[in-house]
């Protein structure tokens, strides 16, 4: 080792998961560069560079260990950097113990000493311990160790700039040789003997771990979360709407009408405005989520559900990732990583995406609005949720007993200390995980959303404007003819439409969605819902001739109008209550968000399971749509 | 008081990283809805374990 010269030094910040050093590092370096979800979820390893007296510090996050034989994927890659298997192995180890379970982290940290790796120990939850009925001195510790330590608080920081003094100035040598027992030796010097006395995280627990009471307030959490997303974000979210519709008519003066006009204002600004439109429920799920796992519930959460869970075929830590498929599938699948074991990590990715996401409920409430009484829409409504939990549960036990046989990872998980959730934490998650999702979602969206836009608008014969222009000229300059030619620009619309690549793409697989009971139009919007449900409620609005429908705009009473009295051919109407209920569980069940099907992607490094996620849930959509219409009708509802 | 965990393969490994070793005190603090898992004191920290894993860890009654 010849960096004790060097002006930069490669620390690698190692300890269990759990132990704290996601706090300790975001005070390190002064910001959270992780690019994760949830504490414990980040397989890729962010070197962060912060300079301390002259030396550059390589600050390298390596997952949490539970040992150094590898248990999960995020185990594999820790160790993987810790021996240098890839590049060159750190210079220096800051191993993180968590003071609350000594005995346990000094394992781990014996463990590490026989790499003969300098050593420089941070000493987390000093806090925690005492109040749990550990007190730790810390000066015995360190003496018995024998090895440079600094006690830390992750809360406040305190002790970080010591630790990060030590970090760049002391020597780089091998840890001094150690009897195994002097582990044990050095616990038993700290811990005082009795047992634990009640904290305070034992009497909640009383309350929240209760078979009755401890169910009912999981069932209200997750309530709340429901209440919150959707009471909090859909202000915000028509804010950003009506932002979107101011750019858009910016965009239409500067601009004059033709193909650049629909371009950017149909294909670009729609298209990332239909993106943008999540982000506040991202942002509030990531913070709810957060918030929860970092005041310690979620492990609770976990633990009340395993049995379920296990029962079809997952495990209680699919809770995490399936319950914020309920907001958006992407973090869902992100999150998935939590899960050590391999298969209930692609059986819970497989069925996220089965989770009602918030992109479908644009397109229930149009339709339940259409055609069902309030009193039933809220029935409706829930049922298509729960259509879309039982079909998960199915699926995964299929996979389960099929291509993903194998035993489930088993549950060794620590239920950690309650503790009030840090607000700076908080924030910095959810940044991450808002940056994360413009950068990919984004960018994959808005690619969809031009091509369906292209689909949509060509070829755009001029001979249609020729006769829509002539009859708008017929009309004259009063209040009436104003009315007269809106219509008139609405039917224009529809008419380029009508014979647009995309519709002439309708027409001709409307047979395959016949036995659901789809019109041409439906089918048009069910195909151009694929790259991203948000684009079925303006679709359907242009097809069932409104001309251009913005979302949020007071359209929903139009376009709800427009399907309630559309007729075909023979004069009887074409969507009722039961098309209506099979368009809606097509939409609950089938695959389409191109954003989803590229998280899946990278989580899984193949195309194999975004193929067959993808594959999986349009048959599945398209055989409860058929069956639902095809029963409705046997049973004598519908035309 | 643990007397030891059965078995040789990865979970025996991850029951010993968390702290089940022979000769430690484990204390019962919780069950789940439906009789699993289970909730231990082991260390002064709380591990939750399933019926399966637990059985694996062998135990003596001290009576505290």
């Amino acid at each position: 080792m010849s960096a004790v010269a060097s002006p930069s030094r490669r620390v690698a910040l190692v300890g269990r998961a759990n132990a704290g050093k996601t706090s300790l590092l975001m005070h390190l370096t002064g910001s959270l560069q992780r690019p994760v979800n949830f504490p414990g979820s980040s397989v890729e390893c962010v070197e962060s560079d912060v300079v301390e007296q002259g030396v550059v510090l390589r600050i390298i996050d390596l997952p949490g260990l539970g040992s150094l034989s590898p248990q999960s994927r995020d185990e594999s890659v820790a160790l993987a950097l810790l021996d240098g298997r890839d590049e060159a192995p750190p210079d220096l180890l800051c191993v993180v113990l968590d003071a609350s379970k000594l005995a346990v982290e000094l394992r781990l940290l014996q463990q590490l000493r026989a790499r003969q790796r300098t050593i420089v120990v941070a000493l987390c939850k000093v806090d925690v311990a005492a109040a749990e009925g550990f007190p730790v001195d810390a000066a015995r510790l360190q003496a018995a160790l024998g090895l440079p330590l600094v006690v830390v608080n992750g809360a406040t920081g305190a002790g970080v700039a010591t630790l990060r003094a030590l970090l760049a100035t002391a020597p780089l040598v091998a840890p001094p040789a150690m009897a195994t027992d002097a582990g044990a030796e050095a616990v038993a010097s700290v811990h005082r003997d009795g047992a634990a006395p009640q904290s305070r995280t034992d009497r909640i627990d009383a309350w929240l771990l209760h078979p009755v009471f401890g169910l009912l307030a999981l069932v209200l959490l997750g309530v709340l979360m429901f209440q919150l997303l959707f009471t909090v974000a859909t202000p915000v979210m028509e804010s950003i709407e009506s932002v979107q519709q101011w750019i858009g008519d910016g965009v239409r003066s500067l601009v004059g009408p033709g193909a650049l006009q629909s371009f950017l204002v149909d294909g670009v600004v729609n298209g990332v405005g239909s993106s943008l439109v999540f982000v506040p429920q991202i942002a509030l799920l990531i913070a709810f989520v957060t918030c929860v796992e970092a005041s310690g519930y979620m492990a609770r959460a976990v633990f009340l559900l395993d049995l379920l869970l296990r029962k079809v075929g997952l495990s209680g830590r699919s809770f995490v990732p399936l319950t914020s498929s309920f907001a958006c599938a992407i973090p869902g699948i992100v999150a998935s990583r939590i899960l050590g074991n391999e298969q209930d990590r692609l059986a819970t990715i497989a069925v996220a995406p089965l989770m009602s996401c918030s992109a479908r409920l644009p397109v229930y409430v149009v339709l339940l609005a259409a055609f069902f009484p309030p009193h039933q829409a809220g029935l409706v409504l829930f049922g298509l949720y729960g259509l879309g939990i039982v079909m998960a549960a199915l699926v995964a036990t299929l996979l389960r007993k099929t291509v993903l046989r194998g035993v489930s990872s088993p549950l060794v998980m620590e239920l950690p200390v309650y503790q009030r959730p840090r607000v700076r934490l908080v924030l910095a998650h959810t940044w991450l995980a808002v940056k994360a999702f413009l950068r990919t979602a984004g960018s994959v969206i808005l690619v969809a959303t031009v091509v369906v836009w292209a689909l949509g608008y060509f070829p755009h014969p001029s001979a249609i404007h020729e006769r829509y222009e002539a009859q708008r000229a017929v009309h004259g300059q009063d209040a009436d003819g104003e009315r007269a030619r809106a219509a008139l620009d609405g039917a224009e619309a529809a008419a380029y439409l009508e014979q647009s690549l995309l519709a002439r793409a309708g027409r001709t697989i409307q047979p395959v969605f016949a036995p659901a009971g789809f019109d041409w139009r439906l089918t048009v919007g069910v195909l151009a819902a694929f790259p991203a449900r948000e684009l079925v409620v303006p679709t359907l609005g242009t097809l069932y001739s409104l001309g251009e429908v913005e979302v949020g705009d007071e359209p929903d009473v139009r376009l709800r109008d427009a399907l309630r009295t559309a007729t075909g051919p023979d004069g009887k109407p074409t969507i009722d209550g039961l098309v209506a209920l099979a368009v809606m569980a097509f939409f609950a069940l089938c695959s389409q968000c191109v954003g989803t099907l590229a998280a899946i992607r990278r989580e899984t490094n193949s195309w194999r399971w975004p193929v067959f996620t993808f594959v999986y849930m349009t048959i599945l959509a398209w055989v409860v749509a058929v069956a639902i219409y095809q029963v409705g009708r046997w049973l004598g509802y519908g035309a | 008081m643990i007397l030891g965990v059965d078995g040789d393969d990865a979970l025996v490994q991850q029951l010993e990283a968390s702290g089940l070793w022979c000769g430690v005190a484990i204390e019962r603090l919780a069950t789940a809805p439906f009789g699993d898992p289970l909730l231990f004191r082991v260390h002064g920290y709380r591990l939750a374990l399933r019926q399966s894993e637990a059985a694996r860890v062998r135990v003596r009654e001290t009576g505290a």
